[in-house]
């Protein structure tokens, strides 16, 4: 009955939070490391910024993350990706989103136009390609998609909207996140707090573990983390993962907001 | 004996050295002191047979160099973000189409 209970109020909270924690003007940095030979490598610089973005009839949110990789590795391996989501700053709901992914010569673009009055995403999915003339291989598609879907980045600052502090040890939220014109869920668990050193301080935080639902790109048991502060702002400030070519870390290194 | 050891030594060595001069210098230290335990067995041997020592002299040569370039480049090198110009101006762009595509929405509160 507990456990019922606690699920509406979850159910509650996710489908009526209001956003106060994600503001424009917030700019997070972060060094990304993977695991080579059992020794940590800093490969990359993951950026994460928000802006308010201003249309002829509506004021939206710019969630922007990009990564670059250090320019050691650029000759070998330069990654370039942009991920965006324009969003509801009052709800964090997306109505559209792209992603730009340049890695070692490797190109692809997607873009996700919703539509919530047909419950619909027109989706585009751009690859490079030498049989046609333009370059680009484009593929149209329209989704259907269940409500509270969104895409990676409205998901990641949807959990921070969240409130947190409310939820019990153990206790643990989904989220249905279109990639690659899939739904998939994932699951945030709450594991504890946990007051870890950090480039910006030591800080208390909400240790929560990531799954995804039938899916192997995370593997192992607890073994994808995140690390938000244990304030109003909750900005994540640590993170592990462990996929199938290897596992790493997410460190901030800095914060503007 | 000597020779395997005086082969492994020298080989492990030269793969220290490599992963010295790439971007992967933090695991140059594994394959360095693997080459340095073997360097030191091959002269133990080489002492006992009364034996050349010049390969074990390379080996411990190359291992220093390996090691020291390392440690430099943990030290010293600086962890930059390379050029990103062009993914500036991407993201320039992407927020003007955007704001584009987004021009006749209405949000709802």
């Amino acid at each position: 009955m507990k456990s019922i209970s606690f699920f509406f109020l979850l159910v509650t909270a996710v489908v009526n939070a209001q956003n106060k924690t994600v503001k424009a003007g917030e700019v997070f940095n972060y060094n990304v490391s993977y695991r080579m030979s059992g020794i940590m490598n800093d490969i990359a610089r993951v950026t994460m910024e928000t802006s308010e973005v201003k249309t002829k009839k509506s004021t939206l949110l710019r969630l922007k993350c990009t990564a670059a990789t250090f320019s050691k590795w650029d000759n070998y391996f330069k990654i370039r990706d942009l991920y965006e989501s324009y969003v509801n700053p009052t709800t964090l709901t997306p109505y559209l989103y792209k992603r730009e992914i340049n890695e070692g010569g490797h190109y692809k673009f997607v873009k996700y136009n919703y539509n919530y009055k047909t419950k619909t995403v027109k989706s585009l999915i751009r690859k490079k390609s030498k049989n046609f003339e333009s370059g680009f291989w484009d593929r149209n598609k329209t989704i259907n998609f269940n409500t509270g879907t969104r895409d990676i980045v409205a998901t990641l600052y949807k959990l921070r909207s969240l409130d947190i502090h409310k939820a019990p040890i153990g206790a643990s939220d989904s989220f249905m996140v279109l990639f690659d014109n899939k739904e998939t869920k994932i699951s945030f668990k709450l594991l504890g707090k946990e007051t870890i050193n950090t480039a910006i301080g030591k800080k208390e935080c909400y240790k929560l573990a990531i799954t995804m639902a039938n899916s192997n790109v995370l593997k192992g048991k607890n073994s994808n983390l995140i690390w938000l502060t244990a304030d109003e702002n909750k900005i994540p400030v640590y993170a592990k993962f462990k996929i199938a070519i290897g596992s790493g870390e997410l460190k901030i290194q800095s914060v503007k907001n | 004996m000597r020779k395997l050891y005086s082969i492994l030594g020298v080989s492990f060595a030269v793969i220290a050295v490599l992963l010295a001069v790439l971007p992967l210098s933090n695991l140059a230290f594994i394959p360095a002191i693997i080459a340095f335990i073997f360097g030191i067995l091959a002269f133990l041997r080489t002492n006992k047979e009364k034996k050349g020592k010049h390969i074990i002299q390379l080996t411990f040569l190359l291992v220093i160099i390996a090691l020291s370039f390392a440690t430099y480049k943990s030290i010293y090198a600086k962890t930059e973000v390379g050029n990103t110009e062009q993914l500036e101006k991407l993201e320039k762009a992407s927020e003007e189409k955007a704001i584009e595509e987004l021009e006749d929405i209405e949000i709802e509160e």
